[in-house]
């Protein structure tokens, strides 16, 4: 079966962005004399985003907020944001909501609304503030998104545990050493180390990162998602509009999505860690785009471990089934090597503020081609690969982007 | 194709909920039969066992008690946990294929030989103080509960 991929006449790109640095924001109701609010930091992040697109306000008929998490005191955001904002919309204002693809689909959904001619401009906002909650709390929110609720949770499975799955059997299959796989988490950490909004910049070596307590055997602390608070905030428009502002600006050039109907564990077993839905994405993305992954000249993946880095890696078709860890460990995938992946650290060093993530993401692509980036820039970087792929709830969805200069 | 029974002391930690339909499974674990859905049109089988077939949309199906025996897929120790999982921690999950062409997940009756991955695997009831769960152990496990 092939993804689903566009095919409307009218282009849609990107052409402002802003965030705050990925950290530790969220405040304890009743506890210090002050609290953060959501709606507080991603005002102020829309206003940056529209300044820095140069795009006139009244333009905005749609607004595509990511769901924030359920700790977020503030409910229906969407239009609480709209009044906050005084943005009237005659496209849409919406929540979105989607696993780890959550943020990834507020902004494919801004993307839409331009290019069906709702709107010139879109916004696609994402806030995540969870860490005033414990890691055991919150997982027993989230342990009810493993499997099935009834057949699998009760045996104590947690979102990350997959990965560590996914690990044993990669390193069992490929003869992979942990080492190896784990040399992602050391690249990363040195592209972190140039990135302002990355959450842990400081370097690593790859004895430190192996040293590190288990968290999910084989993966110890740094080779997982840290916990972390962010927002947001990516402007889109029609390309005709983006012409009128004098403001280089990032194309969509392709965009597919593809799930295998099955929902992280499959009764009828396939193969784990070749991430089809990710491989048959970018199959299509690259077909589309008429390019091929060698085209690519720099990528960011929903990987929130070592191991999905180089499993996507593989899957978007930078290395060969089984080399993703090689090509990281031998340097292929760092700033300066074949094809650099995750130029903002990641998500284990910029960090995983889950459902603003994919924003991120693209805010990283978007400076990349923009030629904005600072020390960490892509030298030339036309085509940026930006996948959003769920490891085991197998599904992705990926875009290619294409610097306007 | 009965399975050893495993006790445990304590209750489940996040007891699953039964329905009218999956009762059956439930009933069957406590006597330690591993039992699921097969559909009458297909034939094909399901886990968890549901009241549709969702290979071929019929909604006539049949229940069977099935044999146990497997592999390992892949398996993990979780250190960080669930606040109602603190008193397991660290704890083994593990994904089984079983020979009868299903996979699925499931907690392992830890051991002391490293686990490895396609090592052969029998199902077991794992008998809580207040109902059945699905767990795994290896073949060669000698009980030592």
């Amino acid at each position: 079966m092939a993804a689903a991929r566009l095919s409307v006449s009218r282009r849609a790109v990107i052409i402002g962005t802003s965030a705050v640095p990925v950290a530790r924001y969220q405040t304890t109701p009743g506890k210090g004399d002050y609290q953060v609010v959501e709606h507080e930091m991603l005002a102020r992040l829309v206003i940056d985003a529209m300044k820095d697109a140069r795009a006139d306000r009244t333009e905005v008929k749609s607004i595509v907020v990511a769901q924030p998490r359920p700790y977020t005191r503030q409910q229906y955001f969407s239009t609480f944001m709209a009044s906050y904002l005084k943005l009237p919309c005659s496209g849409i204002v919406m929540e979105v909501l989607g696993n780890g693809m959550t943020a990834a689909l507020a902004f494919d959904k801004a993307l839409d609304e331009v290019m069906l001619g709702r709107t010139e401009v879109a916004l696609a906002l994402g806030i995540n503030m969870e860490t005033a909650v414990s890691a055991a709390d919150h997982m027993m929110e989230s342990m009810r998104k493993t499997g099935d609720v009834d057949f699998h949770t009760p045996s104590g499975f947690t979102p990350i545990s997959w990965y560590a799955l996914d690990m044993m059997r990669y390193m069992h299959e490929h003869k992979v050493s942990r080492a190896d796989i784990a040399s992602v988490a050391v690249k990363n950490r040195k592209h972190a180390s140039l990135n302002p909004l990355a959450q842990f910049r400081k370097l690593v070596t790859l004895e430190e990162v192996i040293a590190q307590r288990p968290i999910v055997e084989p993966l110890g602390l740094y080779e997982v998602p840290p916990r972390g608070d962010g927002a947001a905030c990516a402007v889109v428009a029609s390309e005709e509009y983006a012409k009128t502002l004098g403001v280089p600006y990032v194309r969509v050039r392709a965009r597919s999505f593809f799930h295998e109907g099955a929902h992280q564990i499959n009764d009828v077993p396939n193969d784990m860690i070749a991430l089809d839905a990710a491989a048959t994405a970018a199959k299509a993305a690259y077909q589309d785009a008429k390019v091929v992954p060698g085209d690519i000249d720099v990528a960011e993946l929903y990987a929130p471990c070592t191991i999905v880095e180089v499993m996507a890696s593989e899957a978007a078709g930078f290395t060969s089934r089984g080399g993703g860890a090689y090509a990281a460990s031998a340097g292929e995938t760092s700033l300066g090597g074949r094809i650099p992946i995750a130029t903002s650290g990641g998500l284990t060093s910029r960090g995983h503020p889950s459902y603003a993530t994919p924003l991120y993401n693209v805010i990283e692509l978007a400076d990349q081609l923009r030629g904005r980036a600072g020390e960490r820039q892509v030298e030339n970087a036309e085509l940026g690969l930006l996948m959003n792929e769920l490891g085991n709830y197998n599904a992705a969805m990926v875009h290619i982007l294409e610097a306007c200069r | 194709m009965t399975m050893t029974i495993v006790p445990v002391a304590h209750a489940r930690r996040y007891p699953p909920r039964v329905t009218e339909f999956t009762a059956p499974f439930w009933l069957n674990l406590t006597q330690g039969l591993f039992s699921t859905t097969r559909c009458r049109s297909c034939h094909r089988l399901s886990f968890p066992p549901k009241p549709i077939c969702p290979h071929c949309w019929k909604d006539e199906i049949d229940w069977e008690v099935l044999p146990t025996l497997g592999s390992l897929y892949s398996w993990t120790r979780i250190h960080a946990g669930p606040a109602v999982f603190a008193g397991d921690l660290p704890y083994v999950v593990g994904i089984i294929d079983l020979e009868i062409g299903i996979r699925l997940g499931c907690s392992l009756v830890e051991q002391r030989e490293p686990w490895l991955c396609d090592i052969k695997m029998e199902l077991v009831t794992l008998s809580f103080a207040d109902g059945p769960l699905l767990g795994a152990r290896p073949v060669s496990a000698i009980a030592t509960h």
